[in-house]
């Protein structure tokens, strides 16, 4: 079932003077439960689909449908409600709040999205998401403290704590050495099929596309092949 | 989740720095603000302890006490009309005493009021800090251009005028002393400007304060300390949030990617700045007031709790506009920036 659309979406930036498209009219679309990958040269416009799709930045023309909703005509603090209850993020950097512990990291997305479970059940929901990426034992970290791989595992946990609909990841793999890269990886594969998340998800490793269910690949702003 | 006190705890010495800032300025604020007032109280006790009303020297006296003379007639027709008036005259002057050592005074004589105290020829009533000096009641007082002697009837508390302590006369002895018959001054308590006599200037208790040359002059200068203190607080704020906010600028764009709502980041640096600024204020009052019980007896230094409260709020505001200004970058900024920017 299609979950998410993208509909003629075109993007430019003027830079001075000139005025640059960046991405020239795309479709897509993204299956609920299904990881969908994005690949193409550096520059191509992945980021900035993504960026789009998500909501962090607006359209120049066309349509970003989610769940039916058409989010490029909501008001900014509707498309706010939806980031926070609807969707996970992850980058290639952890981004984690410097000064709070690993399990406030994963309270303060719960008290974002607005999640109307009791205290305590927050608790266990947070300590069973910790343990599904393997970090329970650091939760009264600050993220000082972690590893790179530790940093971004708790990213993930982050991001999908509050039961996103999708999940947006952006090289989540990149700052990882190969090991670290192939675990995350097979979580991420792991806790979309688990949860029934649908992510989008942009990267360069070329083995990374195994765990895809969907490959696009990207050149210069338009979609080169569709690979299902 | 309390964001800003789990920020707080986490960065104890930024805030510390910032908290401390807050705690230097506003407690030299309260010093400097504590030595006006007592400097002030210093020079013109006398004149700032009388009730408000109209002062009134004569037109000619070029805005200068010293050189006013009132006609004896107009001052008995104020006198008859306004039951409360009361004339008199302020002139420095110098005492010897029992051992001939000269005391700098100001020599202040009226006519009958409950207002100034009243003496009899050859008595003297002083201001207290003259018992500092050994002087007590029933000392016999000299003065070079006196023929007679004064004797010390008591001591009155907190009478100083031009940084000098006070010596009531009566009109007699002043009479001999400096040689004129005329008063200075007329003061009309209640009185107001409305109310003219020919031949005589009014002026409120405020203006007429701003005519002693020392005491615009000192209160000018030192009030001037005060609200460059207050503006420089102000921008010191303003600075240290910004510098703060810059920083977490990237962190910021990571809360409002996940969802946090701008408003919630506000409250979060309002709910600091109150924090820091509230704690050390506290500390800042409670030093400056036990400064002002244990500053030395001669030191011009008083402190009310009205002025230190007044300056909190001021201070408070600043800080308030200084976190506000910082923040609206906060609204400006792109979650996306953030995380193109990298690790934050
Ligand atoms: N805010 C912006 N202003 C101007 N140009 C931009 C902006 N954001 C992106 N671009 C340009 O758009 C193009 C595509 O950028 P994008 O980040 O989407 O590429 P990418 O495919 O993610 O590349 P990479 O693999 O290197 O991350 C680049 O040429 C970039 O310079
Ligand atoms: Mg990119």
């Amino acid at each position: 079932m299609t979950l998410f659309t993208i509909d003629e979406v075109r993007k430019s930036f003027t830079n001075g003077e000139v005025k640059e498209e960046i991405l020239k009219g795309i479709n897509l679309s993204l299956r609920e439960g299904e990881i969908t990958a994005l690949v193409g040269a550096s520059g191509s416009g992945k980021s900035t689909l993504l960026t789009i799709s998500a909501g962090l930045q607006p359209t120049s023309d066309g349509q970003v449908i989610f769940e039916g909703k058409n989010m490029t005509t909501m008001s900014s603090e509707q498309v706010r409600k939806v980031r926070a209850s609807k969707f996970g993020f992850v980058f290639q950097f952890a981004h984690l709040v410097p000064f709070l512990t690993v399990e406030e990291q994963l309270m303060l997305m719960l008290d974002v999205s607005e999640s109307r479970l009791k205290k305590h059940e927050q608790k266990e929901e947070v300590n069973r998401i910790l343990k599904l990426v393997g970090m329970d034992h650091r939760k009264n970290s600050y993220p000082n403290l972690l590893s790179g791989g530790e940093k971004q595992r708790v990213a993930i946990a982050r991001a999908i704590i509050h039961k996103p609909k999708v999940l947006f990841a952006d090289e989540p793999t990149a700052s990882l050495d190969s090991k670290r890269s192939k675990d995350v990886m097979l979580l991420i594969r792991e806790l979309t099929k688990t949860l029934n998340i649908t992510t989008l998800m942009v990267t360069h490793d070329e083995e990374m596309l195994s765990y895809a269910d969907q490959i696009i690949k990207m050149s210069d702003g338009l979609i080169l092949q569709n690979v299902d | 989740m309390n964001l800003a006190w789990k920020e707080i705890k986490k960065n104890k010495v930024r805030f510390l720095i910032l908290g401390s800032i807050v705690f230097l300025v506003s407690l030299l604020t309260f010093i400097i603000s504590g030595l006006a007032n007592g400097l002030s109280q210093d020079n013109a006790a006398l004149i700032k302890d009388l009730p408000e009303g109209q002062f009134y020297m004569n037109e000619d006296a070029d805005e200068t006490y010293n050189l006013s003379r009132i006609d004896s007639g107009i001052q008995n027709e104020i006198l008859k009309i306004q039951k409360d008036a009361v004339a008199f005259s302020i002139q420095m002057g110098f005492l010897n005493d029992e051992a001939d050592k000269q005391q700098s005074i100001a020599f202040v004589t009226s006519t009958d009021s409950k207002l100034f105290e009243n003496v009899k020829h050859e008595e003297i009533i002083l201001d207290s800090s003259l018992k500092d000096k050994g002087i007590k009641v029933g000392d016999t007082l000299t003065n070079n251009q006196f023929s007679g002697k004064f004797v010390v009837k008591g001591f009155v508390d907190q009478k100083k005028y031009s940084h000098a302590p006070v010596a009531y006369i009566s009109m007699e002895d002043y009479k001999e002393i400096y040689r004129v018959e005329q008063m200075q001054l007329v003061f009309t308590p209640e009185g107001d400007s409305s109310q003219e006599f020919t031949g005589l200037q009014s002026f409120s208790k405020k203006d007429f304060l701003n005519t002693i040359p020392s005491y615009s002059a000192e209160q000018m200068s030192l009030n001037m300390i005060v609200w460059f203190l207050v503006v420089i607080s102000g921008m010191l704020f303003a600075i240290f949030f910004y510098m703060m906010n810059v920083q977490k600028i990237g962190l910021y764009g990571i809360l409002k990617a996940i969802g946090l709502k701008t408003s919630r980041l506000f409250k979060m640096i309002w709910t600091q700045m109150v924090v820091i600024t509230v704690i050390s204020l506290v500390i800042s009052i409670t030093l400056s007031q036990v400064f002002n019980m244990i500053a030395p007896e001669g030191m011009p230094f008083s402190l009310s709790f009205k002025t230190t409260g007044q300056l909190s709020i001021v201070f408070l505001i600043i800080g308030f506009i200084g976190a506000t200004l910082s923040g609206i970058q906060i609204k400006k900024i792109e979650p996306l920036q953030a995380i193109q920017q990298g690790e934050v």
